[in-house]
C-alpha cells in the first residue's frame, strides 16, 4: 500500500480538527447497531436502578387527605416521603451526571482547550457538591417505614385524586393470604404474576437493578483501583517489588475464586456492602496483570524519562503522565468484569447466601420461582432469566467490540 | 531450560507460603470459631454440660486452637502445627461428618472428575472445529454467526438455564423426560454394564449440558485468534509460495502452530476439572466436589473448607507451571535461558 497520499486526499484530513485516540475508538466501537443496541440497554438499566422507587411503588405520587373531625382537608406526597437514603443519594449522583452531560452539550461551541478547562472546573464544582449533598442526606436522612396501604385507603375513598406509579406494588408487598393470589400466572392484576408471598414479579424485577448495577460497578470499581495500585507498581518499579506484588497475585489467583468468596459471604455475612467489598478484593488480578504489561513496556518511552528528569513528582508520572496511556485493555477487560460480577452475584442469590430477602435480587428470584423438580412456575423465572441474560450479554457484546477494535491484529479491519 | 525449572520451583515456594497463610487466616479469622465444636447442635443437646465442653475442647485441639492441657496456642504457633500436620499429610477430620477429609474427597472426586472431563471433551469437539472454521471464513456469515451465537450462550446464566431444564424436562408437569437427580437409578444392582452405562449418560445429560454450553466461545475465539495471528506469518507466505498444496499448509504449518495455544489452555483449566460447578451440582443434586465445598461453607466445617481450597490451589500453581514446561519443550523458538 503508497505510504504517500495524493494532494487532494490530504487536504480535506488538514482542514478536520485532529481526533483525539479516545473520540477515535469510540466512534469505531459503537459503529454496529448492535453494540449501540446494547449500550442503549445498559443506560435504560441504570437509569431504571435509579428510578424504580418512581415505577414500581404502592406509595402514591400524590393525594388529597379529606377534611375530617375538624381536620381541613391537606394534600399529602407519601411516595417521595417514603423515599430511603440510598434513593436520595442515587438520585443526587443523577443529577450530577445529567449536569455534567448538560455542561457538556452547552460549551460544545468553545475552543476545545478552553472547554476542556472550564469541564474540568464545573466537573469539581458539581463533584464536590454532589459529595456534600450525599453527605448531608446520609446523616440527616432517617428513613421512614411507611406501612399503610395507599390502594386500599383509595379504594374505601379516605384518600382522594390518588397518583400512583405505572406498577403500583412495592417489591416487599404481599397480596393478603386469603385472597389466593399467590403464585398466579401474569394477569392484568400482577403484569408479569406473582410468587410464593404473593408480591409482584414485575416490581420485584425492576428493583433487582438496583442490586445487579449497584455490586456491578462498585465491586469493580474496588477490583480497578487495587489493580491499577499494584499493577502500576510492579510496572514501573521491577526487582523486590515486582517479585512480592506479583507472588501476591499469584495466590489470589490460585485460590478457586467463586469458592474464595462462597466462604468469605458464608463466613462474614451477607450485607450488600460485604459482597461488593469481596467481590472486589478478589477481582483485580486481572487488571493488576494487563496494567503492569502496559507499564513495563511505557515506562523505557521517552516522554516518561522527560517527565522523570522535568522533576515531575511520581505520582503524577505515574497516573497522570503512563497511566492515561495503558488504561485502555484494562477499562475492556472491565467491561467483562462487569459481566462477570453481576453473573456471580445472581450465582450467590440463587444458592441462598446473597443479599438479604426481601431485598430482591435475579438469582432469589429464579430459585424462588420454586423447587424446579416438583413444581416450576416458570412465569417466576422467565423475567429474571432474561433480564440476567441479557444484561450480561450486553456488557460483553460492548467488551468484545472494544477488544475488536483496540486488537492490533485488527487495524485493517476498521 | 533445567535452570529455568529450578528458578519456577524456587519462585513457588513464597506464592505457596503466602497462600497457605491467607487460607490459614481466611477461616481463622472468621467470626464464631470458638464456636465451631457446636456444629453438632443435635448431639450437643443430648449431651451434658461437661461432655459439651470436652467436645468443644476435643475440635479446638484438632484445629490447633488449644494444646493438650488446653492451653490456648498463640496464632502464630497455630499456623506453624497446622502447616506441619498438613505436609505430614493430616489434613483433618470433618466436624459435620465423622470421617477424615481425605475420605469424604476420595469418595466426591471420581462423580466430580468423570462429568468435567466428559464436558470438556464434548467443548473440544464443538469449540476446536467451530473455532478453525470462523478463522477460514473470517468476517463472512459463519464467523459473524458463529462468534455471536457462541458469546451468547457464553452470557447465558447457568442458575437460568439449569433450573429451567429442570423445570420443564424433569418434571411430570411438562415433558418427564430426564431424571431430577442423582447419577443411578435405584435398581443399578440388576443392570449389566451397557445398561448401566447407559443408565449413567441418561442420568447426566442435563448436567453436561448445563456445563458445557458456556464454554464454547472462550476456547473457540482463542483458537480463531491463534490460527488468524499464524495465517499472517511470513512463513506461511514461503509454504504458499514454494508450491505447497493448501491443505498441508493448513494441516502442517497453521495448525500444528495453533496447538501451542491450546496446550497452554488445556494446562490452565485442569485445575478446573476437579473443582467442579457448585452451582451446576446443587441444582442436579450431584455430590461431587463442588457440593462438598458449597455444604462445608455453610456448616463452617473448616477442617474440609481448608482441604478443599489447599487442594485446589496447589494444583492451580503446578498446572501453571506444568504449562510453561510443555511450552517450552514443544515450541523450540521459546528460549528460557
Amino acid at each position: 500500500m503508497p505510504e504517500t497520499l495524493s494532494p487532494a486526499a490530504r487536504t480535506p484530513e488538514s482542514t478536520v480538527p485532529p481526533q483525539t485516540f479516545w473520540s477515535r475508538v469510540r466512534s469505531r466501537v459503537f459503529r454496529p447497531w448492535m453494540v449501540k443496541f446494547c449500550a442503549g440497554y445498559i443506560a435504560l438499566v441504570c437509569l431504571i436502578a435509579i428510578f424504580v422507587p418512581f415505577l414500581a411503588t404502592g406509595k402514591p405520587y400524590t393525594c388529597i387527605i379529606p377534611a375530617h373531625h375538624g381536620v381541613p382537608m391537606r394534600r399529602e406526597f407519601p411516595l417521595f416521603r417514603d423515599l430511603t437514603s440510598v434513593s436520595w443519594v442515587l438520585l443526587v449522583v443523577a443529577a450530577a451526571l445529567a449536569a455534567q452531560t448538560g455542561y457538556g452539550i452547552l460549551t460544545r461551541r468553545l475552543p476545545p482547550d478552553l472547554r476542556r478547562r472550564r469541564r474540568r472546573i464545573w466537573l469539581a464544582m458539581v463533584t464536590v457538591a454532589a459529595v456534600i449533598a450525599s453527605v448531608l442526606i446520609v446523616t440527616l436522612h432517617h428513613n421512614q417505614l411507611d406501612a399503610t396501604n395507599y390502594r386500599s385507603l383509595a379504594a374505601h375513598g379516605e384518600i382522594t385524586h390518588a397518583v400512583f406509579a405505572p406498577i403500583p406494588w412495592g417489591y416487599a408487598a404481599m397480596e393478603p393470604l386469603g385472597k389466593n393470589l399467590i403464585n398466579k400466572l401474569p394477569s392484568q392484576r400482577h403484569w408479569l404474576g406473582t410468587d410464593g408471598d404473593g408480591r409482584d414479579v414485575l416490581s420485584r424485577l425492576l428493583w433487582s437493578t438496583r442490586v445487579a448495577m449497584g455490586i456491578g460497578f462498585i465491586s469493580q470499581f474496588i477490583a480497578l483501583a487495587i489493580g491499577v495500585m499494584v499493577g502500576a507498581m510492579t510496572g514501573y518499579f521491577s526487582g523486590i517489588v515486582d517479585i512480592l506484588f506479583m507472588r501476591l497475585v499469584e495466590i489470589v489467583e490460585s485460590i478457586p475464586s467463586f469458592f474464595l468468596i462462597l466462604t468469605f459471604v458464608a463466613i462474614y455475612g451477607r450485607h450488600i456492602f460485604y459482597i461488593m467489598v469481596i467481590l472486589g478484593v478478589t477481582g483485580w488480578t486481572g487488571y493488576a496483570r494487563l496494567l503492569r504489561a502496559e507499564f513495563l513496556h511505557l515506562r523505557q518511552l521517552d516522554y516518561v524519562t522527560a517527565a522523570e528528569a522535568a522533576g515531575l513528582p511520581l505520582w503524577r508520572v505515574l497516573f497522570r503522565h503512563i497511566l492515561p496511556n495503558g488504561v485502555t485493555p484494562v477499562l475492556v477487560s472491565a467491561s467483562f468484569g462487569l459481566a462477570g460480577a453481576v453473573t456471580i452475584e445472581s450465582s450467590l442469590s440463587y444458592l441462598g447466601v446473597g443479599v438479604r430477602p426481601p431485598t430482591p435480587s435475579w438469582g432469589e428470584m429464579l430459585n424462588a420461582a420454586g423447587n424446579p423438580a416438583t413444581v416450576f412456575h416458570w412465569w417466576q423465572a422467565l423475567g429474571p432469566g432474561m433480564m440476567l441474560f441479557i444484561t450480561v450479554l450486553a456488557f460483553n457484546i460492548v467488551g468484545e467490540s472494544f477488544r475488536d477494535t483496540l486488537d492490533p491484529r485488527n487495524v485493517n479491519a476498521g | 531450560m533445567t535452570s529455568y525449572i529450578i528458578r519456577r520451583l524456587l519462585l513457588m515456594v513464597p506464592t505457596l507460603l503466602g497462600m497457605t497463610f491467607m487460607l490459614f487466616a481466611i477461616v481463622r479469622f472468621a467470626p464464631g470459631l470458638r464456636e465451631a465444636g457446636q456444629a453438632n447442635a443435635v448431639q450437643g443437646m443430648m449431651q451434658s454440660k461437661q461432655a459439651q465442653k470436652q467436645e468443644q475442647l476435643l475440635v479446638a485441639e484438632r484445629l490447633h486452637l488449644v494444646d493438650k492441657n488446653g492451653h490456648p496456642i498463640s496464632l502464630p504457633m497455630q499456623y506453624v502445627l497446622w502447616l506441619k500436620s498438613t505436609c505430614e499429610g493430616h489434613l483433618g477430620t470433618s466436624l459435620e461428618y465423622p470421617e477424615p477429609v481425605l475420605k469424604l474427597i476420595e469418595q466426591r472426586l471420581p462423580v466430580t472428575l468423570t462429568i468435567n472431563l466428559i464436558s470438556m471433551i464434548v467443548i473440544y469437539l464443538v469449540a476446536v472445529p467451530g473455532g478453525l472454521l470462523a478463522a477460514l471464513y473470517r468476517d463472512r456469515l459463519f464467523d459473524r454467526g458463529y462468534g455471536f451465537i457462541s458469546l451468547a450462550l457464553y452470557s447465558l446464566p447457568a442458575i437460568w438455564v439449569g433450573s429451567s431444564l429442570l423445570g420443564f424436562f424433569a418434571n411430570p408437569e411438562f415433558f418427564n423426560w430426564f431424571p431430577a437427580a442423582g447419577l443411578h437409578s435405584t435398581n443399578t444392582e440388576s443392570m449389566d454394564f451397557f445398561q448401566y452405562i447407559g443408565d449413567y449418560f441418561y442420568h447426566i445429560t442435563l448436567p453436561i449440558v448445563c456445563s458445557t454450553y458456556a464454554g464454547f466461545a472462550f476456547l473457540s475465539k482463542q483458537v480463531r485468534g491463534s490460527i488468524l495471528e499464524n495465517l499472517g506469518q511470513d512463513y506461511i507466505r514461503t509454504a504458499r509460495a514454494k508450491g505447497v498444496k493448501g491443505s498441508t499448509v493448513m494441516v502442517r504449518h497453521v495448525f500444528r502452530n495453533s496447538l501451542l495455544t491450546l496446550i497452554t489452555l488445556t494446562g490452565m483449566s485442569l485445575p478446573g476439572l476437579l473443582g467442579g460447578s457448585v452451582i451446576v451440582e446443587q441444582i442436579f443434586s450431584i455430590n461431587g466436589m463442588g457440593r462438598l465445598a458449597y455444604t462445608a461453607t455453610l456448616a463452617r466445617d473448616l477442617p474440609v473448607i481448608q482441604t478443599v481450597a489447599l487442594i485446589g490451589s496447589v494444583l492451580t500453581l503446578l498446572s501453571y507451571l506444568a504449562v510453561d514446561i510443555c511450552y517450552a519443550m514443544a515450541d523450540p523458538r521459546v528460549s528460557y535461558a
